[in-house]
């Protein structure tokens, strides 16, 4: 049995970041779960969901965050406890209903989580979405380890319920994908009889434009944010700790508490400062606060992002008159405010505050620089055997038959690899617009990568206002495709822009680690479920030109390619194959029967280009090989080979 | 505080041999009455996409308030792959710190595309002691391969880290764990593992 649905009360167990919130939920016993996947966040409803059978709560993938966003507020106005999950970027998707369901409010218990991603490990930005819960005046809380995740998950349920308003929990990579030990609480708490009522405590409830309208919504919002600061002014998730220091005082929010705690643990200062730990960023605990800035003339603040509550800071010092030197990411400088926070940065920038002598071992140092050199890089790459290396393939040999500039505009998902460079080197960038550049391996097909369903938008405003230099392609994964495509295709549809669009279509959420969605045919918890098929749906948007093909066939592939360039209009081309991790997973492979014929190949390492991790070269004798622990004999060397040197036994 | 470093490839078994050893080390602390004692585990992987560099860090004790652990500051460096274990231990290994690495390399796109050359055993085992105290090297794959699957390597090398001196980490702990943790059928096969590598050390190896 899972640690994380254990029924032991106080045993402490090992629980990662996200299974700690998923834990947090069960035990406030939350009724509706929903989420888009995205990495750092998916563990919790992974969590959740494998879990689904033992307690009893809905749980769901949906289509996008948006749509998660707004099922989680549907079933916190009948009255449910729900939790919605997203990354960073997911927000962004969801910011509209995020807006306007605080003016509104819930009934149940609504838990927004968001889980950033500082250092951009697997993010296009480092956006900070405690910026986010402040725009939208919601409470926030920011947990240090995961037990905290765990313990403010629950706290958020009930906060939220006696708010009517919905509560954010913010995330970071460090914490979502840290584990720890984790004290367990007790499980669930008896459902609650749902209901409903047009004018629960104020008339038009659920209404933004009833009267007497948004206005009156926004104050009473207010007044919420006002109740709130009185209740979590004692929070036990802001506390104040090593009290023996004097004037010196650093304050840590999040999984800045771990770092400060740690430098100055590492610099021998425990004595010399003290420290105020914050763990709810939205409302700050005021009179804790500038309790803490009394009688100190310097003031570290050591937060994850950007200078949300620094910023707060200065303002609270200036409003009670004092005269003290803030130092972070703000004006006074001492931690980068941009990539990730670390306890090396933090010891390094207290050292800088405190005027402290630096250790330096330039012995070492030098070492170091000379082993660096030794490490080279592991890129990554697409799998071997994955079917997005045949659709790249087929494209590429479908572009080298147009003359121009063309531009393919990519996605996010496996695929946005196609944007990643990895081969490629002594890149100049230049001012030359008529330049074609050729293309030698997959990852560099991909022009222009943005955000999901960005790709097919950016090719509309390219094909509409006139650029007629060379072909307009758009690249998306099926997940993407009912995420964020589809009202984007429609308006190609219907403004007969002539663009192309190659869905990738491997019938899985791939990236954020194998999630389910509508091209499945699996539920979230893995049973049956509908399938929905994409060529049916660009059917039902007038597209006139639809081809379904398996990219594993290249020349089928490039062929429907080349027609749906040559097509006028909107076209679309389903490249069809089931990622082959899954595959791999559900059969049992032996040994690859593909090989190379080393007295037919030539050295043209034209196989290669496919950008294959099962292919190697041997420089030594100017030979390509297969990678035995990496092959899954997909057949799309052989097709490439010009030699006929790659054979698979059997074929 | 005693803190390692398990690096590797995607695929491997990093994750679920810092879980094991995470797990472990909690339920030995608990046993210990060491209630003060805190146990956190970091991970740094990619995507879901196979072959990319793997690396979890997993602290243990009184002072633990951060799951990433400091420049120079890893006692031990378990390298699934010797290329991982260098780039991980160039960073993180301690000066009296203890490099295990499995010697089995697998090459990565940039090597086998003959763009970039893979450094050889014998610098890798060199620069990692030039950094540390010591760099042990052994074949954990074709180990792993005896005694019946390629996947107990990692926890070939679990039971390597095990036996260290300064893991605070009774054996019978990673048992357990192992026994709750890997699929029920390979139970006693990756005991088997686990227990080969307690018997590996400095001085055993050369032996192998």
């Amino acid at each position: 049995m899972s640690l994380v649905a254990l029924k032991d009360v106080n045993k402490k167990v090992l629980l990662m970041g996200n299974e700690a919130i998923a834990r947090g939920a069960v035990e406030a016993g939350v009724e509706l779960v929903s989420a888009y996947p995205g990495t750092p966040s998916s563990e919790v409803v992974e969590t959740l969901a494998s879990l689904a059978g033992d307690f009893d709560y809905y749980v769901e993938w949906s289509t996008n965050e948006k749509v998660a966003f707004e099922i989680a507020a549907g079933a916190a106005l009948v009255g449910a406890r729900s939790i919605v999950v997203m990354k960073n970027a997911g927000l962004n998707v969801a910011m509209d209903t995020f807006m306007t369901i605080p003016y509104s409010g819930i009934k149940g218990g609504m838990v927004i989580v968001v889980a950033d991603d500082p250092g951009a490990h697997y993010s296009s930005t480092e956006q900070d979405t405690r910026t986010a819960a402040l725009y939208a005046e919601i409470p926030c809380m920011e947990p240090a380890n995961p037990q905290e995740a765990k313990e403010m998950t629950k706290e958020a349920f009930k906060l939220s319920e006696t708010l009517s308003v919905p509560v954010f929990l913010r995330s970071v990579t460090r914490l979502s994908h840290a584990s720890g030990d984790v004290t367990l609480g007790k499980l669930g708490r008896p459902k609650k009889k749902l209901g409903f009522n047009k004018h629960w405590r104020i008339p038009y409830r659920w209404n933004v434009y009833g009267p007497p309208g948004p206005v009156s919504k926004h104050e009473w919002l207010h007044k919420q944010n006002a109740e709130a600061e009185i209740i979590l002014a004692d929070s036990e998730f802001n506390f104040t700790t090593l009290t023996k220091g004097g004037k010196t005082g650093i304050i840590a929010a999040g999984l800045g508490y771990g770092y400060a705690r740690e430098a100055l643990l590492e610099l021998g200062l425990e004595e010399e400062v003290n420290l105020l730990k914050l763990g709810i960023c939205n409302p700050l605990p005021a009179a804790k606060i500038k309790a803490f800035l009394a009688g100190k003339d310097t003031v570290v603040m050591i937060e994850e992002g950007d200078p949300v509550i620094e910023q707060k800071i200065y303002t609270f010092a200036q409003s009670a008159g004092l005269d003290i030197k803030i130092f972070g990411k703000g004006t006074r400088q001492i931690l980068p405010p941009y990539g990730e926070l670390n306890v090396d940065l933090v010891r390094t920038g207290l050292v800088q505050v405190l005027g402290l002598a630096t250790e330096s071992n330039t012995v070492r140092s030098c070492l170091k620089e000379r082993i660096s050199e030794m490490v080279v890089p592991r890129s990554s790459t697409l799998c071997a055997a994955c079917p997005h290396l045949g659709s790249y393939w087929a494209l590429k040999k479908a572009l080298q038959g147009q003359k121009g500039v063309h531009i393919v505009n990519g996605d996010i998902g496996c695929y946005e690899q196609g944007g990643y460079g990895v081969f490629a080197s002594g890149i100049t960038p230049n001012n030359d617009d008529t330049r074609a550049y050729k293309i030698l391996s997959p990852y560099e097909i991909l022009d222009t990568i943005h955000v999901m369903g960005s790709g097919i938008g950016l090719a509309l405003g390219q094909a509409q206002v006139g650029y007629k230099e060379g072909k307009i392609l758009a690249v998306a994964g099926d997940s993407t495709f009912f995420h964020a495509v589809l009202p984007a295709l429609v308006n190609a549809s219907y403004t007969e822009a002539d663009i192309t669009l190659l869905v990738v279509d491997n019938a899985w959420t791939c990236m954020t680690g194998h999630q389910p969605n509508p091209t499945t045919g699996k539920s979230p918890t893995m049973g049956p479920a509908k399938r929905i098929d994409i060529g049916q749906v660009a059917v039902a948007m007038a597209i006139e030109f639809i081809k379904t093909v398996d990219p594993y066939n290249l020349e089928d592939a490039r062929q429907a390619i080349t027609e749906a360039l040559h097509h006028r209009g909107p076209s679309v081309v389903i490249l069809r194959r089931e990622c082959a991790l899954q595959v791999q997973r559900r059969a049992k492979f032996k040994d690859p029967e593909t090989k190379v014929d080393t007295s037919k190949c030539t050295g043209c390492k034209e196989c290669l280009q496919l950008g294959c991790p099962g292919l190697t070269f041997n420089g030594t004798d100017n030979v390509a090989g297969i990678d035995v622990l990496n092959c899954l004999d997909c057949g799309l060397c052989q097709q490439v080979c010009p030699f006929e040197a790659i054979t698979m036994e059997g074929s | 505080m005693f803190n390692v470093i398990i690096a590797g490839v995607g695929g491997q078994g990093s994750i679920l041999a810092s879980h094991i050893f995470a797990d472990a080390a909690i339920r030995a602390m608990v046993a210990a009455g060491k209630n003060d004692v805190k146990v956190r585990l970091g991970e740094t992987f990619g995507a879901a996409m196979r072959g990319g560099a793997v690396a979890s860090h997993v602290k243990i004790g009184k002072d633990v308030y951060n799951p990433l652990i400091p420049v120079d500051k890893a006692d031990v460096v378990l390298g699934l792959e010797p290329l991982e274990a260098l780039r991980t231990g160039v960073e993180y290994l301690a000066r009296g710190g203890t490099a295990i690495i499995n010697a089995r390399k697998i090459e990565p796109v940039d090597v086998t595309t003959g763009q970039i050359e893979y450094p050889s055993l014998e610098d890798i085992k060199q620069a990692l002691s030039s950094l540390g105290k010591e760099a042990i090297a052994f074949d954990a794959t074709e180990l792993a391969v005896k005694i019946g699957n390629v996947k107990v390597m990692n926890i070939i090398m679990l039971g390597v880290l095990a036996a260290q001196k300064k893991n605070p980490v009774a054996a019978v702990f990673f048992e357990e764990v192992i026994k709750e943790r890997v699929p029920s059928a390979t139970v006693a096969m990756n005991l088997k593992a686990f227990r080969a590598g307690l018997k590996i050390s400095k001085e055993t190896v050369n032996r192998l």
